[in-house]
């Protein structure tokens, strides 16, 4: 395909020349060639189980290929562990941080390469602390190398674990799905150090489910699909449509599929609720609705919902269900009033992963599999297959360990757990956090399905396309307090981020 | 892509099936070789009735506290529970209450002191390792205030049967009550909703929470049981030496969790069967004695156990990564 190049072939630092890799049973790569100039940033996008991270992992060294060829600055290289390929200046940041909570700022960055002070060989602390305060210079970041990683966000986290990449000379940095868990201010803050460390010339790559990053901070994208690669395209000669495409395979007309369901009356309403982390919250849900709660991280979105799901306590105010006021103190109490939470961390919160397909799909429902105390197997069988079918859970058989599905279809699981409990009023955290555009897609059409059928949403997001096309009605939180309602039609990305401010 | 994935299933589903079934045919090739080299007295009654007595009161625990295990806990106090409901079954004999009344009492004292830890943990929210170690030494201290440190005689017909007799004059009764434990615990374990509670409490407990399980309940039934599992373990320990003592049990905590653990009980819980747990009892068990009818010092017999439960868990720990590399 062509725009491969951006600048003459002397500025060529990686290339990765025919990479293969097999796993037992799945050719994971095949094929795949990708290259990376000097100050660029190069974007990777496909679907989960496109083979990104296989990639990445080969060029951290914690796979080794099977075939194929990576030259650094033109010189081939055989990276057989991560030892090497720290030393040829590859740093990868992922998806998961791995800083040390209870450390500060500047022990995490020169974590395992303190500083030392001779001829006693201690650590030179205020050299440490100096040297961490000019890297978050370079990176023109505000941060107190002497705060405690604990107290800080996880985008502040972030910006920790890129100090600690860029303190050991790196020429490659990788990123990981860097703003799963950032706000959209975040993801800017995020980019405007991307940009510092591109002008000094480091080349980065960066993976990413969202399209609108991709355009807004890649030079150049590569897309793969089921271990191949599709093309690598000039960001500003692509389109998310043609890129979309090019992801899936097929052609995509709308990313946000929004149907018209009729709303009915109010099924649950909420006055003057006060909980850790939010203070006096009113507001109504109507069946057949999808309200959007939106906020930066910190808006006590989460703890509102949490506490509308019986798992952070009460402490003022009312909760009405269909009229009736209902205290709700547990989870088991919101399960009974046909409450269901799909929660933000589903593989912690969601999920027990070594458990079974099936068994997750009952598990807010054991009681009902059978009638004495025994589990009645074939009922079980039965309940989890019915809602694999009817939701579309791509899983070889209902006993596979939920571990080994995709994000979208453990999401799936999740969502299959309430839909059996049959839950009314069904609230989602981020529900399409690390899920791959086609599975996107189908949840969104999942959440307007239940709709139709009675059903009402909560949903909160981040994402404010996502927010914007799906929500009938958003309300927006800040600082833990209700700052402003809209209707989807008189609701503007620059308003909501706007009233998440106030 | 599909067809490749059921494959990995079925793998997958092999591999913990063989886990069990590898220990039960490490059993019955240990136990055929000590047969041989043993002869004749391993293979004979007055050896092979004791040892099943005397494993069983290891396997009755072993059994429940695998349930706790499973959920994410750990029970250290079965020990002193069983040295107090020793002392406690010699001294209310001693005043002269009936046989069956002193078995009520001494069971009730056990669901008292799984009451206290289960207490603990859950509702005040100690570790379980740090309230049970702690318990552990409470029960024990209090067995030699009531006894003064002195061994107490406990002779009684009913006492006497728990631990001696003999069913139809050929099973000894511990052996009964050894296999009705396991067939309960397994049914709970393998095929009820409480079990699969207790399963997905110990594969993810937040998760469960925010499904509706009452995770605290779970857990708290959990450590009940197991503290009236302990007592009748400290029964048939009683019965069996004819005295109630309150160094009963001492170090036995180890040896049942050493047993749970070969049989493959994660410690942190969600991954643990009831075969696994008997195939666990029976081989640190048989090997023991063996190794104590051969005149093995007691030292060295010491240092076996615990290289068998190191070399088992080792494979474990060597087969899982394996696994992981494959995927």
């Amino acid at each position: 395909m062509g725009g491969d190049k951006v600048s003459d072939n002397n500025s060529m630092i990686l290339r990765m020349e025919n990479i293969t890799k097999i796993f037992p049973g799945v050719k994971a790569l095949d094929d795949v060639s990708i290259d990376l100039y000097k100050g660029e940033v190069l974007g990777i996008l496909g679907e989960n189980g496109a083979g990104k991270s296989t990639l990445i992992k080969i060029l951290a060294g914690n796979y080794i290929k099977d075939s194929g060829d990576i030259f650094i600055d033109g010189e081939k290289f055989e990276i057989k562990g991560p030892a090497e390929a720290m030393a040829s200046g590859i740093r990868v940041i992922y998806q998961e941080l791995n800083t040390i909570n209870n450390l500060t700022v500047a022990e995490n960055i020169f974590v395992g390469e303190q500083i030392i002070k001779s001829p006693l060989k201690i650590v030179d602390w205020k050299g440490m602390t100096k040297k961490a305060e000019d890297l978050l210079a370079v990176m023109n970041v505000k941060l107190d190398p002497n705060a405690i990683i604990g107290d800080l966000t996880v985008s502040e986290k972030q910006v920790v674990e890129i100090a600690k990449a860029i303190s050991q000379e790196a020429k490659i940095l990788v990123m990981d799905e860097p703003t799963a868990a950032l706000s959209e201010e975040e993801t800017q803050s995020l980019f405007k150090i991307i940009r510092t460390l591109k002008s000094k010339g480091v080349a980065v790559i960066y993976i990413s489910h969202r399209l609108k990053e991709i355009f807004e901070i890649t030079d150049r994208v590569t897309v793969l699909r089921d271990g191949k690669k599709v093309g690598t395209l000039k960001t500003k000669e692509s389109d998310s449509n043609k890129l979309v495409e090019m992801m899936v395979g097929r052609d995509i007309k709308d990313m946000y599929p929004k149907r018209h369901v009729p709303i009915g009356e109010i099924v649950m309403e909420v006055n003057n609720l006060t909980a850790a982390g939010f203070d006096n919250i009113s507001f109504n849900l109507k069946k057949g609705e999808i309200l959007g709660i939106f906020g930066l991280l910190g808006s006590g979105r989460s703890s509102l919902v949490n506490a509308l799901f019986g798992a952070n306590k009460i402490k003022n105010g009312d909760i009405f269900i269909n009229g009736k006021k209902l205290k709700i103190k547990s989870p088991s109490m919101a399960r009974d009033a046909r409450i269901g939470l799909v929660p933000l961390d589903r593989k912690a919160e969601g999920l027990a992963l070594m458990m079974g397909v099936k068994e997750n799909i009952t598990l807010a429902n054991i009681a009902d599999l059978g009638k004495s105390f025994l589990i009645a197997r074939r009922q079980e069988y039965k309940k989890a297959g019915k809602w694999v079918e009817e939701i579309g859970i791509r899983t070889p058989s209902v006993d596979q360990e939920v571990n080994s599905l995709s994000g979208g279809n453990q999401q799936k699981v999740v969502l299959a757990k309430w839909l059996e409990s049959g839950s009314q009023i069904i609230i989602l955290n981020e529900p399409t956090r690390g899920v791959d555009v086609g599975a996107k897609i189908e949840i969104y059409k999942l959440m307007q399905d239940l709709c139709e059928k009675g059903s009402s949403i909560i949903m909160i997001s981040s994402e404010l396309p996502e927010i914007l096309s799906i929500a009938d009605r958003i309300i927006v939180m800040s600082k833990g307090r209700f700052t402003e309602e809209y209707k989807v039609c008189d609701a503007s990305e620059e308003g909501l981020l706007r009233s998440a401010c106030l | 892509m599909v067809e490749i994935k059921t494959v990995e299933v079925s793998q997958k589903k092999k591999t913990r099936l063989n886990n069990t079934v590898i220990l039960f045919i490490i059993l019955v090739v240990m136990f055929a070789l000590f047969s041989y080299v043993g002869r004749p007295f391993f293979f004979s009654k007055l050896n092979l009735i004791p040892m099943v007595s005397n494993l069983s009161f290891v396997g009755i625990i072993a059994a429940v506290l695998t349930m706790v295990m499973v959920s994410g806990e750990i029970d250290f106090s079965i020990g002193g529970n069983i040295g107090l409901t020793a002392c406690l079954t010699a001294l209310l004999l001693e005043r002269g209450l009936p046989g069956w009344l002193v078995v009520i009492i001494a069971i009730a004292g056990g669901f008292a002191m799984g009451a206290f830890n289960g207490m603990l943990v859950t509702v005040v929210g100690v570790n379980s390792i740090i309230a049970t170690i702690g318990t552990m030494f409470i029960w024990r201290g209090i067995g030699y205030t009531l006894t003064n440190g002195e061994s107490i005689l406990a002779l009684n017909p009913v006492i006497d049967y728990i631990g001696r007799g003999m069913v139809f004059q050929v099973i000894p009764f511990p052996i009964i009550l050894l296999v009705v434990t396991f067939v309960i615990t397994y049914v709970i374990m393998n095929h009820s909703k409480w079990g699969r509670r207790i399963y997905a409490i110990g594969a993810n407990p937040l998760a469960s929470f925010l499904s509706g399980i009452n995770v605290k309940k779970v857990k708290f039934i959990g450590f009940l049981f197991c503290g009236a599992a302990a007592a009748l373990g400290g029964l048939v320990l009683t019965s069996l030496s004819a005295v109630g003592m309150p160094q009963h049990g001492q170090g036995q905590e180890l040896v049942i969790i050493s047993a749970i653990i070969l049989g493959g009980t994660a410690l942190g819980g969600g991954r643990g069967q009831i075969l696994g747990t008997l195939a666990g009892v029976l081989i640190l068990s048989v090997l023991y004695n063996f190794l104590t009818i051969m005149n093995i010092y007691y030292f060295y017999i010491q240092m076996v156990q615990g290289s068998v439960l190191i070399l088992v868990v080792s494979t474990y720990e060597i087969r899982q990564a394996v696994a992981r590399r494959r995927t």
